[in-house]
C-alpha cells in the first residue's frame, strides 16, 4: 500500500520535471524552426486538403528515399507541406518503426503501426502481408535527422485539430522563453477559438514576457501570473528572483506571483494529501469493516480475514482470465487449462468482467468464511484467544495454497479500462480507480448499514452484540447467527480483496500487510458499531498520509500512527465508540 | 507460604542438566568422531539454537499460560536482546570485514564517515550484554505500563502487542535506523577475542543456552510457587475478583511482562552469535506468532511443555524445510489448529495424562476450557442455551 502512495506521488512530481527536461534542452532549435512556420502557416490554412496531404506524403517519400546526409535538410522542408498525416510517419520513424521494403523491385517505405499492420507511407493503404520480411531493418536516424523531425512534429502539434495537443504544444513553446516565438503566439491568440488554448496562449506569451527587456512587459507578465499562478511558470519566476540586477518594482512583482503559485502549490498539495487520504481510508474501510462486524458479534479475532481477502483478488484475477484467454494452473503438480470465453479486450463484456467479478467475489470469500466457522471456529467461541491461534494457522494454509496453486509471484490484474487514467481539478490529481473504491466503500457501507438496521437478520446481529445470552433466551439461535454473520464479514473481505486488485499487487502474502491496519482500525474504532468503523479508518488513513507526506517517510509516518493509537487508547480504552451495557467485562 | 519444588522434579532436572551441561559437550569434544555415541559440531550448534528459542517458549508460558497474557511480540523482545548483543559483535570485526575500515562494512556501504554516538558504547561487552537485557525489558515497561494502565486485555492487548512488534519491524528494514536494515547484521568474527566459529566458541555458547535454559526454567518455576504464583494465576483465571480483592493485578501483570521480555531478550543474546546473524525478519509478527505455536504445542501453563514443543516443532521446522519445503507451511498451519482444537493442553497434557498422579499432585491447576467460563459471575452462571458464551479471555 505504501508503495502505491509513493508512487502516485513520484508521478504528481515527474510530470512537472520531464516538461521541464524536454523543453530545456531543444531550445536551441526553435529559432530556424519558426521562421519556416510563419511562413507556411498561411499556405496550410488556405490551400485544398486532398491536394496538401499528397503532397506531404510525396515529399515524405523523398525524404525516406533520400542518401542520409540529405535526409535532415527534405525533413526541414517538410514544413512547407506541413499536414496531419506526416505525424505518425514521422512518429514512426522516430522509434525505428519505419522499413524500406523491396514490392516487386520497387523500393516501397513501409511503417509499422502501433497493432503491428504494416501501412504504406505513399497512400496509408494497409499492406497485404502479414509480417515483415525478417531481413527487414528500421530506418536509422541520426541525431541532425531526429532534430527536424521534432521541428516539424511540434509545428504540426501547433496545428492540431485536437485542442489538447494545441495546448500543449502552446506551453512548450512558451517555456522556451524566446522572444521570437511571440509574433507566431500573437497570431494565433488571434485565429484561437478554444477556451482553454486561448489561456494557454496568454500563459505562453507571458511566460516568454518574463524575458523581455522591458520592465514594464516584464511586470504585466508577472501580473498576470499572480491572477494565474500556474505552476509551470513557478521555476521561471525563480529564475527572475534570483537575479540580483533587476529593478524594485519587478522583485515585488515576481514575490508577489511567486507567492500566488506557492499558495496554489500549497492548496493543490493538501487537497491531493486529503483526497489520498480518504482513499486510503476508504480501503482500510472496506477491509476492517468485515472484520469489525465478527469481531463485534464474536469477540473474536480472524487472523485468517486478510487471506480471505486476498480470496477475492484471485476472483478477480481468474474472472478477467475466463473472460480473456483463460487461465494454466498448475496446482500440487497437476497441471490443468481453464478455457476463456475469448472476449476482445475492447468489448463492453470484457470491459464489464469487473463488475461481474465483485459479486462472486463476494460469494466465494462467503462461502470460504461459512466452512470456517462451521468447520473450526464454531467449536472456539468460548476461548477467543484461541480462535485467533487457530485462525492464524488458517491463514497460514490459505497463504502457502495461493502460492501453490496461483504461484508466489503478483498475480496481474489489469483494471478495466474505464478506471484507468484520472480526473484532473486544478492540479489535483484524482485516479478514475481510487474515486472508484471511494464510491464502492460508500456503497458497501449503506449496505452493511441497511443489513444492521433494517433487516430481520440485523436485528438478530445487533441483539446478539447486545447481549448474546438474553437474545439465546428470546430464543435467538446465536449460533445460526454467527454462521450467517461471520460468512457476511468474509463476504465484504472478498469484495474488499477484489478493489485491492485495483490499485495494487495482489499476492499469497498480501493479507498480510493490511491486517495488522484493518485491526488497528477496528480496535481504535470500538467494537460492533459501524460508525466507529468509518471514523477511525478514515482518521487513521489521513493522518498516515499527512504523516508520510509532512515526514517525507512512509515508514516513520505508520510507526508514528501505531504509537499514535496505543496512547490514544489510554483515553479511550475501547475505542471511539462503545456500546453501553451494564455486563462487567471479564478480562 | 511458598511451596517447595517437588523432589521428583529436582530430581529430573539434575538428571537433565548433567545431560545437557556435561555429557552432550564430552561427547561432542572427547568423543572420536567416528565413534557411535560422538555429537557432531552441527548438532551441538543447533540445539543450542533450539534451546534459545526455548527460552522464549518458557516465557511466553510464564505470560500466557500463567498470566493469561497472550503476547504476539515475544519475538520482538527476542530480536532486540539479537541486536543489542549483535552490535557488539559486529564491532568486534574490526577491520576484517569487507571494506577493511574501523566502521561496519553495512555503514560503509550506507556512506557513513563514523560511528553513530549510540553504537560507541557497543564496543564493551558487558555494556553490550546488559542492553541485551535492559533494552527489551525497558520497551516492555513502558508498553506493559501504557497498556495495563488502561486495562487493555485479552485480545485488545494482543492485538496491540502484534501492531507494536509490526512497527518495529518496519522500523528496522530501513536503513536510516543505522542497523543494518534488511540485511541486519551479520559476518560476525570474534566474541570475547576468540573466533566465533570455532568448534570450541560453539560449544561454550551451548553450554551457557543449556544453563540459561535452566535457570530460566528454575526460577519462574520458583515464581510461580510463591504468591506472586498464585496471585498471577488468580488474574489468568478472573481478573475482575482480583482487582475486587485489593491487589493491583496491573503491577503483577507489568513485573510478569517486563521479566519475560528480559529473559527473552538474554535467549536473544545467545541466539545471535550462534546462528552468526539477526535481521529484521526475526521480527515479523508471524515469528512471534510461531513462538505462540511452541507453546501451545508443548502445553501452555506447564513450563517444561514450552521446552519440549519449541524444541519439537523447530527440529520439525528444520527437517521440513528441507524436505517438504513447499508444505511446511499448512504442515505449521494444521498443527496449530489441531492442536488448539483437539489438544489444548498439549504434549504435555498427554505426558501428564500418561503418568497419571504421581507428578500432577503438585502441579499448579492447568488451564483448559474451564477456566474461561467463569462461574462466578452472575451473567455467566446461568447456562447458555447454545453453549456458546461472548467472554473473553
Amino acid at each position: 500500500m505504501a508503495q502505491l502512495i509513493i508512487n502516485s506521488f513520484l508521478k504528481l512530481f515527474s510530470y512537472f520535471a520531464q516538461f521541464n527536461y524536454y523543453f530545456l534542452s531543444h531550445r536551441s532549435l526553435v529559432l530556424s524552426s519558426l521562421l519556416l512556420f510563419v511562413l507556411v502557416f498561411q499556405l496550410y490554412a488556405s490551400s485544398d486538403d486532398q491536394l496538401r496531404q499528397s503532397s506531404a506524403r510525396s515529399a515524405i517519400l523523398k525524404a525516406i528515399l533520400a542518401p542520409e546526409e540529405k535526409q535532415p535538410e527534405l525533413v526541414e522542408a517538410l514544413a512547407q507541406n506541413l499536414h496531419p498525416v506526416l505525424g505518425p510517419i514521422l512518429e514512426a520513424w522516430q522509434k525505428g518503426d519505419l522499413f524500406i521494403l523491396d514490392l516487386n523491385g520497387k523500393l516501397t517505405p513501409v511503417i509499422r503501426l502501433p497493432d503491428s499492420q504494416l501501412q504504406l507511407v505513399e497512400n496509408a493503404q494497409s499492406l497485404p502481408i502479414a509480417q515483415l520480411p525478417e531481413n527487414a531493418r528500421p530506418l536509422e536516424t541520426t541525431g541532425k535527422l531526429r532534430r527536424a523531425m521534432r521541428i516539424i512534429l511540434d509545428q504540426l502539434a501547433l496545428a492540431d485539430p485536437s485542442p489538447e495537443i494545441r495546448e500543449n504544444a502552446v506551453l512548450k513553446l512558451g517555456m522556451r522563453q524566446n522572444l521570437q516565438s511571440l509574433p507566431i503566439l500573437e497570431r494565433l491568440k488571434e485565429q484561437e477559438e478554444h477556451p482553454k488554448v486561448k489561456i494557454a496562449i496568454l500563459d505562453a506569451i507571458s511566460l516568454i514576457n518574463l524575458n523581455s527587456p522591458d520592465t514594464t512587459t516584464k511586470i504585466k507578465a508577472l501580473s498576470h501570473f499572480e491572477a494565474r499562478a500556474p505552476i509551470f511558470a513557478r521555476d521561471s519566476i525563480q529564475k527572475i528572483l534570483a537575479d540580483s540586477s533587476i529593478s524594485p518594482a519587478v522583485r515585488d512583482a515576481a514575490n508577489k506571483a511567486m507567492k500566488a503559485i506557492e499558495r496554489r502549490i500549497f492548496w493543490t498539495d493538501f487537497f491531493g494529501t486529503v483526497f489520498r487520504g480518504i482513499s486510503l481510508g476508504s480501503v482500510l474501510l472496506v477491509v476492517a469493516i468485515g472484520l469489525a462486524i465478527t469481531f463485534g458479534l464474536m469477540g473474536i479475532i480472524n487472523m485468517a480475514h486478510g487471506e480471505i481477502m486476498i480470496i477475492g483478488g484471485y476472483t478477480v484475477f481468474v474472472v478477467q482470465c475466463l473472460f480473456g484467454t483463460g487461465l494454466a494452473l498448475a496446482p500440487f503438480g497437476f497441471s490443468f487449462n481453464l478455457p476463456g470465453l475469448g472476449l476482445d479486450p475492447a468489448s463492453n463484456l470484457y470491459q464489464a468482467y469487473f463488475l461481474i467479478s465483485l459479486p462472486i467475489a463476494f460469494l466465494i470469500s462467503a462461502i470460504v468464511g461459512l466452512i470456517l466457522e462451521r468447520g473450526i471456529i464454531q467449536f472456539l467461541y468460548q476461548r477467543p484467544l484461541e480462535t485467533l491461534l487457530a485462525t492464524w494457522g488458517i491463514s497460514l494454509i490459505l497463504q502457502q495454497l495461493f502460492r501453490l496453486i496461483f504461484g508466489p509471484a503478483n498475480i496481474p490484474v489489469t483494471a478495466p479500462a474505464w478506471l484507468t487514467g484520472s480526473y484532473v481539478v486544478e492540479g489535483v490529481i484524482m485516479n478514475y480507480n481510487r474515486i472508484f473504491v471511494i464510491f464502492a466503500a460508500f456503497v458497501i457501507l449503506v449496505a452493511t448499514w441497511l443489513l444492521l438496521a433494517r433487516t430481520p437478520l440485523g436485528l438478530l446481529i445487533r441483539a446478539v452484540i447486545q447481549d448474546r445470552s438474553t437474545a439465546a433466551c428470546m430464543g435467538v439461535s446465536t449460533g445460526k447467527v454467527n454462521s450467517l454473520t461471520f460468512a457476511f464479514g468474509s463476504g465484504l473481505a472478498g469484495v474488499a480483496g477484489a478493489l485491492l486488485a485495483l490499485l495494487g499487487n495482489i499476492g499469497p502474502s498480501t493479507g498480510q500487510t493490511y491486517i495488522v491496519d484493518a485491526f488497528m482500525v477496528v480496535v481504535l474504532g470500538g467494537v460492533g458499531n459501524l460508525a466507529g468503523t468509518v471514523l477511525s479508518a478514515l482518521g487513521i488513513g489521513t493522518l498516515d498520509q499527512i504523516l508520510q507526506i509532512s515526514l517525507r517517510n512512509p515508514v516513520i509516518g505508520k510507526v508514528l500512527v501505531l504509537v499514535g493509537i496505543i496512547l490514544f487508547l489510554q483515553w479511550k480504552p475501547s475505542g471511539l465508540f462503545t456500546i453501553r451495557s451494564r455486563s462487567l467485562d471479564e478480562g | 507460604m511458598s511451596d517447595r519444588l517437588p523432589k521428583v522434579e529436582i530430581f529430573f532436572l539434575l538428571i537433565l542438566s548433567a545431560v545437557l551441561i556435561f555429557v552432550i559437550p564430552i561427547l561432542n569434544s572427547a568423543v572420536p568422531t567416528d565413534h557411535p555415541f560422538y555429537i557432531s559440531n552441527y548438532l551441538v550448534n543447533l540445539l543450542g539454537q533450539y534451546f534459545c528459542l526455548a527460552i522464549v517458549a518458557v516465557s511466553l508460558d510464564f505470560l500466557w499460560g500463567y498470566t493469561g497474557l497472550l503476547s504476539l511480540g515475544q519475538m520482538l523482545f527476542f530480536s532486540l536482546g539479537g541486536y543489542a548483543f549483535g552490535m557488539h559483535l559486529m564491532l568486534m570485526i574490526g577491520r576484517l570485514g569487507q571494506y577493511k575500515s574501523d566502521l561496519p562494512d553495512f555503514m560503509v556501504f550506507l556512506g557513513y564517515n563514523k560511528l553513530p554516538d549510540f553504537w560507541v558504547p557497543f564496543y564493551s561487552f558487558w555494556f553490550a550484554a546488559a542492553a541485551a537485557l535492559w533494552v527489551p525489558g525497558l520497551l516492555a515497561f513502558l508498553f506493559g505500563w501504557l497498556a495495563f494502565r488502561s486495562r487493555i486485555r485479552g485480545v485488545y492487548f494482543s492485538i496491540l502487542t502484534q501492531a507494536l512488534t509490526y512497527a518495529a519491524c518496519l522500523l528496522f528494514f530501513r536503513n536510516e535506523l543505522s542497523m543494518g536494515g534488511n540485511n541486519g547484521f551479520t559476518d560476525f568474527k570474534f566474541i570475547l577475542g576468540k573466533p566465533i566459529n570455532s568448534p570450541d566458541t560453539q560449544r561454550a555458547l551451548y553450554v551457557a543456552s543449556a544453563l540459561s535454559l535452566i535457570l530460566t526454567y528454575l526460577l519462574l518455576r520458583t515464581l510461580t510457587l510463591t504468591k506472586f504464583g498464585k496471585v498471577q494465576r488468580a488474574i489468568r483465571d478472573s481478573e475482575n475478583r482480583v482487582l475486587f480483592s485489593g491487589y493491583a493485578a496491573a503491577n503483577y501483570k507489568l513485573f510478569a511482562f517486563t521479566l519475560a521480555a528480559v529473559i527473552s531478550g538474554l535467549a536473544g543474546a545467545l541466539y545471535v552469535p550462534q546462528v552468526g546473524i539477526i535481521n529484521p525478519s526475526q521480527m515479523e509478527p508471524s515469528r512471534s506468532l510461531e513462538a505462540v505455536v511452541w507453546v501451545a504445542v508443548g502445553g501452555r501453563g506447564t513450563l517444561y511443555g514450552p521446552v519440549i514443543g519449541a524444541v519439537g516443532v523447530n527440529a520439525l521446522r528444520s527437517w521440513a524445510t528441507i524436505s517438504l519445503p513447499a508444505y511446511w507451511p499448512i504442515l505449521l498451519g494444521s498443527l496449530f489448529i489441531l492442536v488448539v482444537l483437539f489438544a489444548p493442553r498439549g504434549i504435555a497434557g498427554f505426558l501428564e495424562f500418561l503418568a497419571g498422579k504421581v507428578l500432577t499432585a503438585s502441579r499448579p491447576i492447568l488451564p483448559n476450557t474451564q477456566i474461561f467460563t467463569n462461574s462466578s459471575l452472575p451473567k455467566t452462571s446461568s447456562p447458555n442455551p447454545s453453549g456458546q458464551e461472548s467472554q473473553k479471555t
